[in-house]
């Protein structure tokens, strides 16, 4: 196994060089030069312009530049935004990938709640009413033209019920006299989400010494209660609430469409797998056994046709940033996608490298992790 | 016991072969029936046909082309109502330049099946070619192609449409080409594989050997074949990727076409009027409902095959 | 009172074609340690009889007639609560192809674990060592049990099912096709093995094969199935020596004797017929030589031709098997 992970490493390292080799030449062969703009200036003294340029990166031939950006990405260097001169793009990157992140755990954790039971659940009963109705909805929700759908809530939503802002992170009027940058209060309540479900994973944790199932769930719960309610007294005290109420409130609509698309998806492949382990002889021998119908259903066949759907959840972190595009896009949530699709549009080529270089990272990475998982989750199959 | 003398008559290969394949084209029209969600999908695509091959009649006949074109159009007597609400003249409705929805809308059918569908062929193609040489020689080979896959599945691909409508002027063909040719090296090169790994562990395939069977010839007539099913249903989800993908980028103007389904929704949200939800509702709901409904009949198309293609998930 | 007692057993799976008639009017009965041998050919509704006994039918099967008594109590109008504790508990099963009855997933020991706390008020300490009593029994190493199916044989797969069959103590095991899929010296070893251990128990048995050899060595008597019907019922001497049903007849024929003369063998022509429009009156009578009109016309009767033989045939043979080698 370990020699397998090595072996991969090596490989991803090489494709990430040739992505990185295509992504630079790429942009140059962008038209149209933001940067252009900078050096042009005829107020900036030449020397000046010299050390402009290097820092820029801009100095010297196109090779030169090439060999400079593939030394400062492996050094972790991934240079200045043109756009948002002088912050370099790690800062920014670092301030909106959380953003998409939330968005996008809290959106397929909500929706894989939904769509495993429900595809589990209809899986098991094959051909009723109910199993065409689902999976028609399924692929409705999966196929439906994200615009519309963003549209569609926003009109329903923002528009018709006023439930919702239109779009956008946060109300900046209500924050004029804040005091507290959004991006604390954002990593406040990131850390306090994940905070919780450490809290929740622990609580199952030492619930486990207990052996009566019933006593397992009542401490599960009740650790459970006082981990929120520490939580609402910490923000309540902080008196952080009203800020970090607000950027919720922005969160909900498109959270809410990526919950949906994911649902579909998630609901669709949970069915399909478990239709696949549902013919298999174990099943029949499970049955056979005299164990009641949900045993057999979670704890036979579900578990086996788990596994698809856990790798392609691992598979999808790669593709944060392309899937998050569109509804960032509508919703005007400043995540990593929009920052992507902004910067490419903008030719802020060293933010929009950047945001690339990252992705790269994360999808081969994410592409070698679920490897290993379904190595881990199925005794049957070794490296 | 007198024993029957069997006549038999040589039938030509291609006779018998045809005579098979009939068949089993019933047999799996006859699952695909069953399926209910592949028919539906099917009417739903058969719909868009229609709409598509009406569109040339209407124009020749009822529509006066000064005034129904989908892309020069313009409607003088509405002048200073555009976009003007559905009306017994415009069926869905004018434009925020006077054109008519429902024309649009039709003609836009047809690029947009000829995108999606070529677009899903070449991938499909490539993938199952790639796929099978990669499952056969395995190796060096199986290595190289399935890092150049995980290379496609991150490939800048606002950034290399940016580029090349730089330089060349970019059309419906050349996106579905790149589209292809992009999406037939990436990921489904993987599924594809996997695929025809099943099939290159079958007895036949070492009998083919034994035979002195070509890596050429087995590849052509074992496993390609084998695999054709499930190529076929990925064909279809592709479409859909196609289809979905090049909406999204004409509705946020990043593709210079002259008319597709999201161009109509980027002409709506350019001209301010998307903000308006309900009152011009004729300008968005017509060209989302159409990607929408497209996408969602392919992909029913797909499941309804994925039952043909995989007997585990049939019912008894 | 018999363990087992199966009277007009009618059960047909419901197709789009139309119902398929897969068991079809069977009565038998085993008493408290005795071996049956279901024997027949593929098709012939053996493993649908075992399968009804259980009841682990598809959706689209039914019960259409007949009672099924085990220990008294008819299985047939009970619902699925009450079933599921007579499984295993009662009756267990080996399956055919054991490679495919064990979850990957899961450590052997650990299926066989859950079978027994499902029926019996252990503690996982407790199953553990029953576990490792019945893997010795079986033949196998106790240490196995914590390694994981794709780590076994097929013999060492085939054990321990049948191990797993054994964990509750069942009244009655029914083996459907138990050594298909080994090789002949593991077959013996195994065949034997399950036969002792029934022996000792005094359980009984159900076998299911084609393999008219396997049947023989282990069962107490025979009956033979052809086209979703019991054609035959004695017991094995019987069934060797004085074959009355000319399907039996047949069988027996086929076979190369060891002693004797050399002669050749004989076979039947024709095929089975179609189980979703058989034809009437006996289903046999397209390929029986000794094939009447009434044969054409009307269903045999069931008959009891001598104390412990069962027949279902207009034209019983007597004089057995000397009689088709002429």
């Amino acid at each position: 196994m370990l020699r397998f992970i090595a072996w991969r490493l090596v490989q991803n390292v090489i494709v990430f060089f040739l992505f990185l080799t295509v992504v630079f030449f790429l942009f140059q062969a962008m038209p149209g030069d933001y940067t252009k703009q900078f050096i042009m200036n005829p107020k900036i003294p030449p020397e000046a312009r010299e050390q402009l340029k290097e820092r820029l990166g801009l100095a010297g031939t196109i090779w030169d530049q090439y060999a400079h950006y593939i030394r400062n990405v492996f050094t972790g260097n991934l240079g200045v935004s043109f756009e948002h001169y002088p912050r370099e793009v790690w800062s920014i990157i670092a301030e909106r990938l959380p953003r998409t992140a939330v968005l996008f755990f809290v959106a397929t954790m909500v929706a894989f709640s939904w769509g495993f039971p429900l595809g589990r659940y209809i899986a098991w009963k094959r051909g009723s009413v109910g199993d065409y109705g689902a999976t028609v909805m399924g692929v409705l929700f999966y196929t439906i033209f994200t615009p519309l759908l963003a549209i569609i809530l926003l009109f329903v939503f923002a528009n018709q019920l006023g439930w919702f802002r239109s779009g956008g992170f946060l109300n900046p009027r209500f924050w004029i006299r804040a005091g507290v940058s959004p991006q604390t209060v954002f990593m406040f309540l990131i850390a306090t989400v994940v905070g919780l479900l450490l809290w929740w994973g622990a609580s199952h944790l030492a619930a486990r010494r207990l052996g009566h199932p019933r006593s397992r769930k009542l401490m599960v719960r009740s650790l459970t209660a006082v981990g929120l309610g520490a939580a609402v007294w910490a923000w309540y005290g902080s008196g952080l609430g009203p800020y970090g109420g607000d950027i919720v409130w922005h969160m909900v609509l498109p959270l809410l469409e990526l919950t949906l698309i994911s649902f579909g998806g998630t609901m669709l492949l949970m069915r399909d797998s478990m239709l696949e382990v549902v013919r298999e002889d174990y099943i029949t021998t499970a049955r056979a056994k005299g164990l009641p119908d949900k045993v057999v259903r979670d704890k036979h066949a579900a578990r086996t046709a788990l596994l698809p759907v856990i790798t392609s959840f691992v598979l999808s972190i790669g593709f944060v940033l392309s899937g998050g595009i569109i509804t960032e896009t509508m919703f005007s949530w400043k995540g990593i996608g929009l920052t992507y699709l902004n910067a490419t549009l903008q030719q802020d080529f060293p933010l929009a490298m950047g945001c690339l270089t990252f992705t790269g990272i994360l999808a081969l990475t994410a592409h070698l992790v679920a490897d290993i998982l379904y190595a881990l989750l199925d005794p049957r199959i070794s490296y | 016991m007198t024993t029957k003398t069997n006549t038999y008559r040589f039938e030509p290969l291609w006779r018998v072969r045809l005579r098979l394949f009939w068949r089993s084209l019933k047999k799996n029209w006859g699952l695909f029936w069953e399926s209910r969600i592949g028919p539906i999908g099917l009417g739903i695509i058969l719909a868009f046909v229609l709409l598509m091959a009406a569109h040339p009649i209407l124009m020749s006949t009822v529509w006066d082309p000064k005034v129904y074109d989908p892309i020069m159009g313009f409607d003088q007597k509405l002048v200073g109502q555009h976009p003007a609400p559905p009306s017994w003249a415009h069926p869905l409705g004018t434009d925020p330049i006077g054109r008519d929805i429902l024309s649009q809308l039709m003609w836009s059918a047809r690029s947009e099946f000829a995108l999606g569908v070529t677009a899903a062929v070449i991938t499909v193609t490539i993938g199952t070619l790639i796929g099978s040489i990669c499952a056969y020689f395995g190796g060096l080979v199986d290595i190289v192609f399935m890092r150049l896959a995980d290379l496609m599945m991150l490939f800048p691909f606002f950034a290399l449409l940016i580029v090349m409508q730089s330089i060349i002027p970019m059309d419906l063909i050349k996106l579905a080409l790149i589209m292809g040719g992009l999406g037939g090296f990436g990921g489904i090169t993987i599924v594809l594989k996997s695929q025809a790994l099943t099939v290159k562990v079958k007895p036949y395939i070492e009998a083919a050997k034994v035979a002195g069977g070509s890596s050429f010839h087995i590849i052509r007539n074992h496993i390609i074949p084998n695999i054709l099913p499930i190529s076929f249903l990925y064909l279809m989800f592709n479409v859909t990727g196609a289809i979905f993908s090049e909406a999204a980028l004409s509705f946020f103007g990043l593709l210079d076409i002259r008319m597709s389904w999201g161009i109509m929704l980027n002409t709506a949200q350019d001209a301010g009027y998307l903000g308006a939800f309900g009152y011009y509702w004729w300008l968005w709901a017509p060209p989302g409902a159409a990607i929408t409904l497209l996408c969602f009949a392919f992909y029913l198309v797909g499941r309804g095959l994925d039952e043909i293609v995989n007997p585990r998930l049939r019912k008894r | 009172m018999s363990l087992l007692d199966v009277s007009h057993l009618t059960m047909y799976y419901r197709t789009k074609m139309g119902d398929v008639h897969a068991v079809d009017d069977v009565s038998f009965s085993v008493e408290p340690g005795e071996a049956i041998g279901l024997v027949g050919e593929s098709g012939c509704g053996k493993t649908s009889v075992a399968m009804s006994l259980m009841k682990l039918l598809p959706d689209n099967a039914r019960i259409v007639g007949g009672s099924i008594l085990f220990d008294g109590v008819d299985l047939v109008p009970l619902p699925e609560e009450e079933v599921r504790k007579i499984r295993w508990k009662g009756i267990s099963m080996v399956f055919q192809a054991a490679m495919n009855s064990l979850n990957p997933v899961y450590r052997v020991g650990d299926q066989i674990i859950e079978a027994i706390q499902q029926h019996l008020p252990l503690s996982t300490e407790q199953a553990r060592e029953k576990v490792a009593k019945l893997y010795t029994l079986v033949g196998m190493d106790p240490e196995l049990m914590d390694r994981y199916p794709h780590e076994y044989s097929g013999g060492m797969k085939q054990r321990a099912v049948i191990a797993m069959a054994l964990a509750c103590d069942p009244k009655m095991i029914i083996a459907d096709e138990p050594t298909t899929a080994l090789d002949v010296i593991v077959q013996d070893r195994i065949l034997h093995r399950i036969d002792e251990i029934r022996k000792e128990l005094n359980m009984a048995m159900m076998y299911i094969s084609h393999d008219i050899a396997v049947i023989a060595e282990v069962s107490d008597k025979i009956g033979v199935m052809y086209a979703g019907w019991l054609v035959e019922l004695a017991d094995t001497v019987t069934i060797f020596k004085r074959p009355a049903h000319p399907y039996t007849i047949a069988l027996m024929s086929a076979f190369p004797s060891i002693k004797g003369e050399k002669r050749p063998l004989v076979h039947l022509p024709g095929e089975p017929p179609d189980l979703l429009d058989p034809p009437p009156g006996c289903r046999f009578h397209p390929r029986c030589r000794y094939a009447t009109g009434i044969c054409q016309e009307q269903v045999p009767e069931y008959k009891e031709i001598e104390p412990g033989h069962f027949v279902a045939c207009w034209n019983p043979q007597r004089k057995g098997v000397a009689d088709a080698r002429a």
